[in-house]
C-alpha cells in the first residue's frame, strides 16, 4: 500500500507552507466587493474580493470590523490589508482582514456620502444650530499650517480690511494622516482659550486627497461642537468639504474668509463718520429752531417797552370804566321811562277818574254786584257815587244784552 | 473692547440719532441724548483709531498651560 495522508494532515501542512511566507502575512489587497455578509451574532463581516478574472474570500473579525469608519458595500473597490491562511475546516484559503479603506474616487466619494449621511443625522450640518458672525471681530482665531499659502492670504487680507485686529494662530498639519486630529486639536484649544471672536479653519487649494483631512469625522466634530463662530476656508472655489458643511460659514478660499471675518474699516469709518455728521447736525438744527422760537418770544413788545404796555392797559381799563358808565346810564333812562308809563296807566285805571265820568259802584254784603243776576227784588244794595253814600232797594230786574260781552 | 461692546456702541449711536431726528422729544432730553452720542461717537472714533493688532501663535505646554507667542514675523511671509 502506497503512504498516505490524512486529509487534516494535508491542509496542515499547506497552512504550514502559507504561514511561512513573510509576504503572505502582511499585504495590501486591492478588490472590488461581492457578497458582503455581516453576521449579526458575531460581529464578523464575510465577504469576496474580486477582480475581473479571479476572486478570493474574505473575512474580518468584529474587533477590527468595529474600527471601520466606512460601511462596505458590494461593488465597492477598497484596499485591505491582511493576511492569507488556510481554513482547515473547507479546505480553502482565505484573506484574513486586518484594515479596509475605499480605494480610488468611487470609493472615497461612496465612503463620503455614507459619512455625511451619518453626520446629518448627528445634526451636524443643521442650519438652524449655525451661529451668525459679529458683525466686528476684532479677534480672529486661525487653524492652518503656519507654512502654508492660506495663511499668509489670511493676514494680508486681514490686516488690509482692518489693521486693528489680533490673530491667534495654532498651526496644525492640515494634509496627511496626523492633520485631522491636529486641526480638531486647534478648534478646541481657541475654545479653551476663548479670547477670540471667530475662528477660521482651512488650507490652500490641494488634491482631493489633499483635502481630505477637512473631510474627516474629527474636524467636523469639532466645528460642530466649538462655541466659537467658525468659517471654513478649504481649496478653491470648486472644492466642497464636509467641514465647509458643519462650519457656520464657507468660505470659497481663505481670502474669502478673512473678508468675511472682519468689518472693513474704512467703511466702517465712513459709516461712523456719517453717523457722526448726522449727530451734529440734527443738534445744531433742533437748537436753531429753538433759538428762533426764542428770539419771535423776545421780538414782542413786551419785552421791549413795558411802560407803554402798561399804558395800554391802562387806557383799555378807561374805555370800560366809560362804557360801563354809559351801558349805566342807559340803563337808568329806561327804568325811569318805565316808571312814568307804569304811573299813567295807573291813573287811567283808577276807579275815582270813572266815578268823574258819572260811573257808580254797586255793593250788597257781599262786595260788588257785576250782574243783575246776583239781586232779586227788595234787596237792599248801597250805591257809591265820587262825593257819598247812598242806600237803595231794588224794585225789579230785567237783563240787558248790551254788545257782545 | 470686546466686539460687542462696538457694536452695540454703534447701534446706539444709530438708535440716538434716529429718536433726534424724529424732533419728538423735549429740549433737555434731546440735550441729554445729544450728550450720551457724543461720548459713544467718542469712543467709536477711539476703537476705530486702535493701533496694529497683534499676531500670536497659540500653543500648549507640556504641563497643559496654553500661552501665546508672538509671532509678527509672519506678517512678513
Amino acid at each position: 500500500m502506497n503512504p498516505y495522508l490524512s486529509v487534516s494532515e494535508l491542509n496542515q501542512y499547506i497552512a504550514g507552507l502559507l504561514d511561512e511566507d513573510i509576504f503572505l502575512r502582511d499585504f495590501w489587497l486591492k478588490g472590488e466587493i461581492s457578497g458582503f455578509k455581516l453576521y449579526q451574532q458575531s460581529g464578523h463581516l464575510y465577504f469576496t474580493l474580486k477582480d475581473a478574472d479571479s476572486s478570493i474570500s474574505a473575512v474580518m473579525f468584529r474587533s477590527r470590523a468595529r474600527r471601520l469608519d466606512f460601511q462596505p458595500e458590494n461593488g465597492m473597490e477598497v484596499l485591505v490589508r491582511g493576511s492569507v491562511a488556510v481554513f482547515a475546516p473547507q479546505g480553502r484559503y482565505q484573506l484574513y482582514a486586518e484594515e479596509m479603506e475605499p480605494f480610488g474616487v468611487g470609493g472615497v466619494y461612496l465612503f463620503l456620502e455614507q459619512l455625511k449621511e451619518k453626520l446629518q443625522q448627528k445634526g451636524y450640518f443643521d442650519v438652524e444650530k449655525k451661529k451668525p458672525l459679529p458683525a466686528y471681530a476684532r479677534s480672529i482665531g486661525v487653524v492652518t499650517s503656519q507654512d502654508g499659502a492660506a495663511l499668509r492670504d489670511i493676514l494680508r487680507v486681514l490686516k488690509q480690511r482692518h489693521r486693528g485686529v489680533d490673530v491667534v494662530l495654532v498651526h496644525s498639519a492640515v494634509q496627511g494622516s496626523e492633520a485631522p486630529a491636529q486641526i480638531a486639536r486647534g478648534i478646541k484649544l481657541l475654545n479653551l482659550y476663548g479670547q477670540v471672536d471667530l475662528i477660521i479653519v482651512g488650507r490652500g487649494g490641494g488634491s482631493f486627497e489633499d483635502l481630505m483631512p477637512f473631510n474627516s469625522e474629527e474636524v467636523v466634530q469639532a466645528i460642530f461642537e466649538s462655541d466659537i463662530p467658525v468659517i471654513s476656508a478649504v481649496g478653491h472655489e470648486v472644492d466642497w468639504t464636509l467641514a465647509d458643511l458643519a462650519a457656520d460659514i464657507r468660505a470659497a478660499t481663505p481670502t474669502q474668509a478673512a473678508q468675511l471675518a472682519v468689518a472693513d474699516l474704512e467703511q466702517l469709518n465712513r459709516e461712523y463718520s456719517q453717523l457722526q455728521q448726522r449727530l451734529i447736525r440734527i443738534m445744531q438744527r433742533r437748537l436753531q429752531q429753538e433759538n428762533e422760537v426764542l428770539d419771535r418770544l423776545m421780538m414782542n413788545r413786551a419785552w421791549q417797552k413795558p411802560q407803554q404796555m402798561v399804558q395800554q392797559y391802562q387806557q383799555k381799563c378807561e374805555e370800560l370804566r366809560l362804557r360801563l358808565q354809559k351801558e349805566m346810564g342807559n340803563r337808568v333812562n329806561e327804568a325811569h321811562q318805565r316808571l312814568t308809563m307804569a304811573v299813567t296807566g295807573l291813573e287811567r285805571l283808577s276807579p275815582l277818574k270813572v266815578m268823574q265820568r258819572g260811573y257808580a259802584v254797586v255793593r250788597n254784603q257781599e262786595g260788588i254786584i257785576y250782574s243783575v243776576e246776583n239781586v232779586q227784588p227788595g234787596d237792599c244794595l248801597s250805591i257809591s257815587l265820587l262825593d257819598g253814600e247812598m242806600q237803595a232797594q231794588v224794585k225789579q230786574k230785567e237783563k240787558v244784552v248790551r254788545w257782545n260781552l | 473692547m470686546e466686539p460687542v461692546k462696538f457694536e452695540q456702541a454703534l447701534k446706539r449711536l444709530e438708535e440716538l440719532v434716529i429718536q433726534l431726528e424724529d424732533g419728538e422729544l423735549e429740549l433737555e432730553e434731546a440735550l441729554r441724548l445729544f450728550e450720551e452720542g457724543v461720548k459713544l461717537s467718542r469712543y467709536c472714533q477711539q476703537e476705530l483709531k486702535a493701533a496694529d493688532g497683534k499676531v500670536q501663535k497659540l500653543v500648549q505646554t507640556l504641563e497643559g498651560d496654553l500661552e501665546l507667542v508672538d509671532c509678527e514675523e509672519l506678517l512678513e511671509g
